[in-house]
Parts: structure tokens; sequence; C-alpha cells
């Protein structure tokens, strides 16, 4: 029994020996500056510390206004990675598109990223103006604008996409502002300006997060990055945002408070370096 | 005799179908030619007396092919949710692709929207479109009207998967972009390339200017370009006939008290602004301003000499003490001067353009 017990205990230590031999020896790894692997990055969306699904009345928001939300999709583009030496690793004319009934859309997917180690990551909620202002044969996948069917991602009266579009329902929506209780909350805006025209808001706001373990691209790992997305934030982050009061934005201008919110809804949450 | 009649009368729809197909074959195989002498398919083809296009010709330069299908698709009503509202309902030919009569639009489910729909020529020469200048690329403008729930109420989504149902179109698409391939891209630039050829430069003004035959002015309409040039051409400039600029023209601030152009800036600076307009075949676009309010040209200098309203923003030529001295808002004109300005607006009237059977309902 005795000697049962020591063996396995010797069994046990050796394995997890092992595996710490294993584990230092992986992030010891020298880095081979000519491999490449993808990083995924995963947006979970959630209603504060709730689930996200689209038709359930169970939130509230820090006024106390009950809700339930029946659509939500952001734009996200520009996306750089940073190593821990702080060389930056950019990604340009990659457009994704989260939409929350499209779960596929939910995990992107960022190819031919270089090996390192990286601790920060950059990205963009809306497509930049040059985007914005090109030539129609260049959007093309997310980008388009024939493509949104009844989520609509385009101001077609005021050409420029829509970055970020949050519907719902709310108790606390008086019936004289809409006789469903509807909110509708769409943000675009990228600054205006072509051919001279004056620059007008400019709602495109760039997040930059750090992550609590490192990125480690090796040619044998590529990671995934795990970020949590607090729809909450969009009506209780700097700005505190009632439904009773405001439910119906479609106006640059007044769509400002609202993504000055949402750039505070994204965090990583961890990180996944998974040897493949 | 009877026989081979009713073998005609019976396959028409289907001979004709043939004959426009292999028609469209030759002039696609007429592309593909390189024979030095053979004809440039260009149907777009600028006017002497214009300036450089501002549409990036070199991006979508319209072929004969793609003018064809962007010529379906303009008078099919297959772009609107219902099948009933096709671009041709508000932007009639003989109007210069105007509405004719109606103050403001009317679309689907015979609701209306807020503004008089603009002439559709010449559109290669725009910087921005649509009376506050919203859009900024011909290519984007089918789908306001297409998605607008009060002129065509559908997704531009759902109409690219009726078009790739349909069996007319995929073969329309071939011809025009080598591929049968139906996309969003395609489909819009097909419709620019139709737009684009709506080039009107043939009136008897411009036969004038070109020293062309039929290019005759009499001393009325001569005495109306002075006095035009006098009095109008601060705003409606060059051979455009306007500057592209937006402008307020001091109308009464009524019925639904569009703010114009600061709907789309959100800038306090361009409340009542609007594009000003060209003045090209102005005898046949009535009604006139954003929202169809003057029925006649004569109400509309009417409006300059005797109505300019000090609002918000109102354009400093139009203002006491603007470009004429005037001693109150407007533009001092005599009747004479009305008159004669008219005569000369008259000769804008480009009936080529009016009646060129390349842009007939097919």
């Amino acid at each position: 029994m005795r000697l049962a017990y020591s063996y396995s205990c010797l069994v046990s230590t050796l394995v997890a020996s092992l595996l710490f031999i294993s584990c230092s020896k992986e992030t010891d790894d020298a880095i081979d500056p000519n491999a490449t692997n993808s990083v995924a990055i995963e947006f979970e969306n959630r209603v504060g510390d709730q689930k996200l699904v689209l038709g359930t009345p169970a939130y509230k928001n820090a006024a106390g206004e009950p809700f339930a939300l029946t659509k939500l999709n952001y734009f996200i583009s520009n996306i750089a990675l940073r190593k821990e030496d702080g060389t930056v690793q950019q990604f340009p004319n990659q457009y994704f598109l989260i939409r929350q009934t499209d779960s596929q859309s939910q995990l992107i997917t960022l190819k031919d990223v270089p090996s390192g180690n990286y601790s920060d990551i950059t990205f963009t909620i809306g497509v930049d103006s040059v985007k914005s202002l090109s030539p129609v044969a260049e959007r093309v996948g997310v980008l388009d604008i024939t493509s949104y069917g009844d989520d609509g991602m385009y101001w077609n009266w005021n050409s420029g996409y829509i970055f970020f579009k949050i519907e719902g329902t709310s108790t606390a929506i008086p019936t004289t502002a809409n006789a469903n209780q509807q909110f509708g909350i769409h943000v675009g805006g990228y600054g205006g300006g072509w051919n001279g025209s004056p620059k007008t808001v400019n709602n495109l706001r760039t997040v930059t997060l750090s992550m609590p373990t490192k990125a480690t691209v090796r040619s044998n790992i590529a990671p995934t990055v795990h970020l949590l997305v607090d729809a909450l934030k969009v009506f209780d982050g700097p700005n505190k945002i009632s439904l009773a009061k405001t439910n119906s934005v479609h106006m640059p201008a007044a769509a400002t408070p609202v993504a000055d919110n949402y750039k505070t809804m994204f965090q990583v949450d961890h990180v996944h370096n998974d040897k493949q | 005799m009877a026989g081979l009649r009713y073998w005609f009368m019976k396959n028409w729809i289907d001979l004709r179908a043939t004959i426009r197909l292999t028609g469209l074959c030759l002039l696609v195989a007429g592309c593909q030619t390189t024979a030095p002498d053979a004809q440039p398919d260009e149907p777009f083809v600028k006017p002497a007396n214009f300036p450089e296009p501002v549409y990036a010709l070199d991006k979508n330069r319209p072929t004969t092919a793609g003018m064809l299908l962007g010529r379906a698709l303009f008078y099919d009503g297959i772009l609107s949710r219902d099948g009933t509202i096709s671009c041709a309902e508000c932007h009639n030919q003989t109007y210069a692709f105007t509405h004719h009569q109606h103050d403001v639009s009317h679309g689907i489910d015979n609701k209306v929207g807020t503004r008089n729909s603009m002439p559709l020529q010449n559109l290669a020469w725009e910087t921005n479109f649509f009376w506050d200048g919203g859009v900024h690329d011909l290519d984007l403008v089918p789908i306001a009207p297409i998605e607008n729930p009060v002129e065509m109420d559908e997704t531009s989504t759902n109409v690219i998967q009726k078009l790739r149902k349909s069996p007319k179109y995929p073969p329309l698409f071939k011809a025009a972009f080598g591929t049968d391939e139906i996309n969003g891209p395609r489909f819009l630039q097909a419709l620019s390339q139709f737009m684009l050829t709506l080039v009107s430069g043939n009136s008897r003004y411009d036969k004038w200017v070109r020293k062309e035959p039929g290019g005759t002015l009499t001393d009325e309409e001569q005495a109306g370009l002075t006095a035009f040039r006098a009095k109008c051409s601060g705003c409606h400039a060059g051979e455009l006939f306007t500057d592209n600029s937006f402008r307020n023209n001091g109308l009464f601030i009524q019925g639904s008290r569009d703010e114009g152009r600061a709907h789309v800036t959100e800038l306090a600076q361009d409340r009542y602004k609007f594009k000003v307009p060209s003045l090209r075949n102005i005898e046949k676009t009535l009604p006139y301003m954003h929202d169809g309010r003057f029925y006649s040209l004569d109400a509309v200098l009417t409006h300059y000499a005797d109505n300019v309203q000090p609002t918000d923003n109102l354009d400093p030529i139009l203002q006491t003490g603007g470009s004429f001295g005037q001693s109150r808002p407007g533009i001092p004109l005599t009747s004479d001067e009305k008159r004669q300005i008219i005569a000369f607006l008259k000769t804008l009237t480009d009936d080529q353009f009016l009646r060129d059977p390349r842009f007939v309902e097919p």
C-alpha cells in the first residue's frame, strides 16, 4: 500500500516535471524569424455578467431600464499586434463584421503572423475614411454595400458604413416615442472631407488592449485571443445613456457619446497558446 | 402563308430576343476586334465645350454592353420591393430624366418623399449627388432610392439575389463583364455606365458655342445670355451651369422645413443650403427647387427678384449689399431681363438628348 502510494507519487512527480520541462521549453523556444502562423481573435458578446441571447428581456442598464437586444453588429478593422519588444505588426486592408446572429463571424483569423510574443492588440471599431471613400470595385466581402440584407450596415443617404448597430426593446421607452418600445442606435461617421467638403463628425474609435498572457506565435502555435465584449457598456460607459431618452440614434453627431462608450466594452479575457 | 405568319407571330417574342442577343453578340464581338480601323466602343463622349469629367472613367469606362445592361436595370421594376417602381418612374427621359409635374417624388405604395427628383444628365461632371450632396460617388447613388422606404423599399442584397435568379440578367452581365457573375459592384458599375452616357451637350446653345450648323441665337436670347452672365452665372457657372456648390438661395422655409446640406454635414453653417442645380434642359425639368415649389421659370425669377428671404446662411451674393449692390436681398431683375433670361434658358433644351433612342426603355 505504502509502496503503491510512493510509486504513484513518483509517477506524478515525474509527469509533472516532464510537463514543467516541456512547458518551460515551449516558452523558451527560440523564435524562428521565418516562421509564421495565424492568430485567431474571438469576440464573445455579453451583457454585463450574462450571456448575450437575442430577444431575451433579461438585462438592465445602470438607469434601471430593463431591455432586450434584437441586433448587435459591428465592424472591426486595422488590427495591429504589438510584440513585447515594441515592434508592431499591422494587418491593413482586412475588415471584419461581427454579427451576433452569426457565430462564425465572431471568430476572426489573421494569417501569416510572424513568430513572436505579442503583448497588446489594437483595432478600430468601424471602417476607416480611406475605405469609406474607395471605389465600389474595391468593396468586397463584408465591405460590399449590397451584402447586408436586413442588417443594413450602410447609410445610403449619407454615404458611409454604419460602424456599430445595436437594436432592441425596452419597456422604459415611452410608447409615445415608439409604439413598439423599440430602440435603434446606429453609429457611423468617418469624418467627411471628400472633394473639399467640410470635415464632419468622426466616430471612428481605436482600442488598445493588453493581454494578460502573451500570444506566443510559433510555427506550431497559433494563438487564440479571447475577447469579452460587454454590450452593457454601450449604455453604461463614460456616458450614461437612458433608453427612455435616447432610443433613436441615426446621425453621427448624436452617436458620438455612444462611440465613446463602446470603446470601453472590449477586454482580453485570456489567450490560448495551444500547440498544434 | 397563313401558317408562316402564324409561326412568325408565335415566335416573334423569341425571335426579337434572338435578334437583340445577336446584335449584342455582334457588338461584343465588335469590342474584341483589334483591327486598327475599328471604332472604339465608347458610348460616353465628352462634348468639345465641356471640361474634363470628374468621374474616374479609368475605373469604369462605359462600354456598349455595360450601358445596355445598365439601361435594362434602369428600366426594370425588379429593383423595387414589389416590382412596380423602376428608376425611370421618377426619371423620365422626355423631361431630362425628372419626375414630370411632381413636386416631390412618388414611390412605392404611393408614398411621397420630401424632395424633387433631380435630372439625370452629365453625371460624369458631378462632384456629389442629391440636393444635399450626401453621396460622393455616382456608383453609390442607386442604393439610396432602392433602399429608401418611400421610393423602392428593397434591400440591395435582395435585388442582387433576384437578378441572379432571373434568366434575363446573367447573359447581360456576361456581355458586360466577361462572366455571368452578378454581384454588388458590377450591378452598381453597370448602372453608372448607363447613367454616364446620359450626356446632354447638343442644345442650340452648345451648337452656338461650338459654331456648328443650327447654332444660332436670336437677339432676345443673346440679350438673355448677357443678363444671365451678369446676374446668374455666379452660381450657375461654366458649361455645366453649376459650380457644384451648396447655397441658401433664400426660399421661404416651409413644408418639411428641410435643412438641406446640414442634414448630411450636421454643421450649422450648412442649414438651408442645397445643391446649385445645372440649368441644362431647365425648360423640361419643372417644377423647380429642392421641393418643387415653383411651377414655372417665371416663378423662379420672381423669387430671385422679389422674394428672397434673409434666412440663416443666405448666400452672400444674394444678401443686401451683395454682388449687385442691392438694397434688399435678392437679384435686381427688370421684367425685360427676366423675359430675356428665360428665352436664353430655353436654348439649353437638348431635343437630341431628350429623344435619344439609346436611352429609351428597351
